[in-house]
């Protein structure tokens, strides 16, 4: 049974971080050839990412399909080994340490795996995939401790530990997933490295996760590095954002900084691109679609690697003037210039007293600010939806405003600057 | 899943009803496709295995119905009871599919799926797979114009492109001859759309058609669908397990549970008030991105539906949900509520459908 861990001590920043990669890269060899193969290039999978994950925090990680989140978790639970760059578990440099220590700092970062179907053995029963990691960790729960353990470990992620003896085929998705999390927290790790974890379930079940996800977090104090796709989700779950592209991080910050204030025109597309579960919300022509399709990680494009598809990059060619004479029409800052993160200066006020960088909002973009001014705002509608959480039974008053702070004319534009000067008998009318 | 459908694609099959050309225009709103009291079963060690059982819908021309409901609770298995390309374990033992007044399920096997194939096409679920690593994408964009139609070679070609064109593959002209692993996924699944497209259905049936794709490419094949869908007047047929997708493009929303539809409505009314406490229970279950303020958006619990849907073979009895339901009663346990009609163009399995539309108690 993990114990919760102690935060007895006042925990400076620097203390408070678990996990941290600096300057991470990981390429693999393109082959080809069917006899002889040769090498011909390399992905880069992952190519320089930095990221600090706090105690009893979550990091989301975002982006699309080949981005190289799954590669950035397979390094940090140390399945691979990073071409470039440092993992650090506490504080320590993972590579610098003899094996035993590597392997103990290991038991700390446990992986919980995309797809529960695929991810069990089908052959082994639930208590001995519960056991497994001890049979590498030795000595993480004495020899006879460990059927007591792996039943506690069962009860603790909501599963009946008398069905220790059940095999994979006979639970749902969701408590196979919870079988995965029993296994991964089996020798008490400080972090897990969740992987698409709920990207299976059914929509009924995967809260059932999630919740169950954020309780252990709270009992135990768990660090997360939370990776999905679905942008609500890990808004839901995670702390802090980051989005990658390519093998690259294009922006991080705390949530609501990344969800309500993105910056980078590759969020502000993902965000945009989220359907909403609302029918009056349909996507408006300001929705900001990207061209094409992500190119490969093998060859990526010079400059920055979203000129390809960057909506701004057009845009600011065409309609602002910015040079853009190539082929694609993207100003040439974009095509030849590899942007690196920024701070976007929310709480950059200069000051550092304190060392609490939380928060900190980054973003890889040359023209950062342009993008969060320009094109339809990909942030939460502000319009109130009925939905379907009114629950049955005496309705309150229906003619009741809703919202006492709303605007007495329905009809007033929010926004009169952008609103087209009518024409002269229009504003006659209207004077009457 | 295995799909047999070869025999989709037996010349002979092409009986002298369904020749192109004499097909009635579409017009808007006309109905294409009936789909009532449709079940079907598994055969199995345990006996027969019900994964569908009693689902009605109807496709209208220019409209999209969506298909919603968790995995196994029967939208693929429905569909391919409609094109006539059920597995062998499986049989259709009750209800009808009528396309323009024929009913499909009366045909025999051969008629069945050459009069669906042609009219009714169908975008399947696990598409990606679909594509045949060692032919070109353009021969196997117009295998079905060449077999059915005796399209020539070089006429099949320039359809091809034509085709990949109508779903905006960039250089058309000369991707035709390149293999499906030089396509991206979203690429993939835009060939499976176009070769859905090469026979000009009335019905296109689009099953999960965006689940493999990034949000990104998702939103580019949505918006490619309807904009087909809008210019040829097709009626839609989208399953998807995704209420954000369905919020985005359906005109009306099947709900199923367990085999059955629990729930139809216009897309609006459904979401603003849901007439089955299961599709109450999924809306509120979804974490959603413009939920600012609320507790499915950041910090709190989602509010979860306990326990998990049921697997054929162990459908409880009386209200298949009442096990989950937070609004069940006695009566749920022991008798099955018939979906029927609770306000106009809406109709709920609930026995207590009224309470959830009126707020009144009974
Ligand atoms: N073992 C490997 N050998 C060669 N290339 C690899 C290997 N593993 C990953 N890649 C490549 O590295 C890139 C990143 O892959 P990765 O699986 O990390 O992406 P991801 O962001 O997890 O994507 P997804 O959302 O599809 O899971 C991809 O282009 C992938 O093809
Ligand atoms: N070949 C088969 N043999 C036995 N049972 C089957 C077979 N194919 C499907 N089923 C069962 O029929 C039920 C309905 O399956 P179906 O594929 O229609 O579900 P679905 O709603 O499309 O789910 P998903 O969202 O996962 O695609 C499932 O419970 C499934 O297990
Ligand atoms: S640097 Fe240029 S191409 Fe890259 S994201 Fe910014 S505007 Fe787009
Ligand atoms: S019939 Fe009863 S159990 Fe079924 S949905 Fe309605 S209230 Fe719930
Ligand atoms: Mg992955
Ligand atoms: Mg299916």
């Amino acid at each position: 049974m993990p114990e919760p861990v102690t935060t007895d001590t006042a925990t400076s920043a620097p203390d408070d971080v678990v996990l941290e990669v600096r300057d991470l890269a990981k390429s693999y060899p393109v082959r080809q050839g069917v006899v002889l193969k040769r090498t011909t290039g390399h992905v880069q999978a992952v190519d320089g990412v930095s990221l600090a994950l706090r105690r009893g925090r979550t990091l989301g990680l975002v982006g699309e399909s080949g981005s190289g989140k799954s590669t950035l978790a397979r390094v940090l639970v140390g399945i691979e080994k990073p071409t470039r760059g440092q993992v650090l578990v506490d504080g320590e440099d993972v590579s610098t340490m003899s094996r035993g220590a590597r392997r103990e700092l290991r038991r700390n970062v446990q992986m919980v795996f995309q797809d529960p179907y695929t991810s069990l053995n089908p052959r082994m029963s639930v208590g001995d995939i519960v056991a497994e990691p001890f049979r590498i960790h030795r000595d993480a729960v004495p020899r006879g401790g460990r059927r007591r353990a792996v039943a506690e470990l069962l009860e603790l992620v909501g599963l009946d530990p008398d069905h220790v003896h059940r095999y994979p085929h006979q639970f749902s998705g969701g408590q196979r997933q919870r079988i995965g999390i029993a296994r991964a927290l089996a020798v008490k790790p400080r972090v897990l490295v969740c992987d698409e974890p709920v990207s299976a379930l059914d929509v009924s079940v995967q809260g059932q996760v999630i919740n169950l996800l954020e309780d252990l977090q709270d009992e135990l104090g768990l660090s997360y590095l939370f990776i999905a796709h679905d942008l609500a989700v890990v808004q839901h779950i995670a702390d802090e954002v980051a989005v990658m592209y390519l093998g690259r991080v294009v922006e991080e910050g705390d949530g609501p900084a990344v969800y309500g204030d993105a910056h980078h025109p590759y969020t502000r597309a993902l965000l945009s691109a989220v359907p909403v579960p609302d029918p009056t919300a349909r996507p408006a022509e300001g929705e900001l679609l990207l061209e094409g399709d992500p190119p490969s990680p093998a060859d990526p494009p010079s400059g920055c690697r979203f000129h390809t598809r960057c909506w701004l990059a057009r845009r600011l060619a065409e309609e602002h003037g910015v040079a853009g004479d190539g082929p694609e029409a993207v100003p040439e800052r974009c095509r030849t210039e590899d942007p690196v993160l920024v701070p976007l200066g929310r709480r950059g006020d200069g000051r550092d007293g304190g060392g609490d960088d939380e928060g900190a909002h980054v973003a890889a973009c040359h023209f950062a600010r342009e993008a969060a001014t320009l094109g339809a705002h990909p942030g939460p509608t502000a319009q109130a939806s009925p939905g379907p959480g009114t629950p049955p039974g005496p309705d309150p008053d229906p003619d009741a405003d809703p919202d006492p702070d709303a605007d007495p004319d329905p009809d007033a534009d929010p926004d009169p600057d952008l609103e087209p000067v009518p024409d002269r008998p229009v504003l006659e009318s209207r004077e009457r | 899943m295995e799909i047999d459908i070869s025999g989709a694609a037996e010349p002979g099959a092409v009986g002298d009803e369904v020749a192109q050309g004499d097909r009635p225009a579409r017009t808007a709103g006309a109905t294409l496709l009936e789909v009532e009291d449709l079940a079907v079963e598994f055969r199995s060690d345990d006996g027969a295995l019900r994964a569908v059982d009693g689902l009605s819908y109807r496709v209208e021309a220019g409209r999209t119905l969506a298909l919603v409901g968790e995995s196994g609770c029967g939208k693929s298995v429905s569909s391919l009871a409609v094109m006539g390309l059920l597995p062998p374990t499986a049989r259709v033992v009750r209800g009808t599919a009528r396309y323009r007044g024929t009913d499909l399920l009366g045909l025999s096997p051969t008629k069945h799926r050459a009069h669906a194939g042609t009219h009714v096409a169908m975008v399947f679920q696990d598409a990606l797979a679909a594509l045949n690593p060692v032919h070109t994408v353009g021969y196997q964009l117009t295998e079905a114009l060449r077999v059915r139609s005796g399209t020539s070679r070089r006429e099949g070609r320039r359809r091809a492109i034509e085709l990949l064109d109508l779903v905006k593959v960039p250089n058309a002209a000369q991707r035709v001859d390149e293999y499906p692993h030089q396509f991206s996924g979203g690429m993939r699944q835009r060939v499976m759309i176009a070769s859905a497209l090469a026979l000009d259905p009335d019905v296109l049936i689009a099953d999960e058609p965006t689940t493999a794709l990034d949000v990104t490419v998702q939103a580019q094949v949505l918006r490619l669908l309807a904009e087909i869908q809008a210019e040829r007047q097709m009626g839609l047929v989208l399953i998807t397990h995704d209420l954000g997708v369905v919020a985005g493009v359906a005109d009306e929303v099947t709900v199923m549970y367990a085999g059955r539809a629990v729930e139809h409505a216009p897309v609006h009314d459904l979401y603003a008030r849901p007439a089955h406490p299961y599709t109450r229970a999924l809306l509120r279950s979804v974490p959603r991105l413009d939920a600012v303020g609320d507790d499915r958006a950041v910090g709190g619990r989602l509010p979860v539906v306990p326990g998990r849907p049921p697997a054929p073979g162990r459908v409880p009895p009386g209200c298949p949900f009442h096990p989950r339901c937070d609004m069940a009663r006695d009566v749920c346990a022991t008798d099955v509520p018939p979906l029927d009609d609770v306000a106009p163009g809406r109709s709920s399995a609930c026995f207590f459908a009224a309470e959830l539309l009126g707020g009144v108690r009974a």
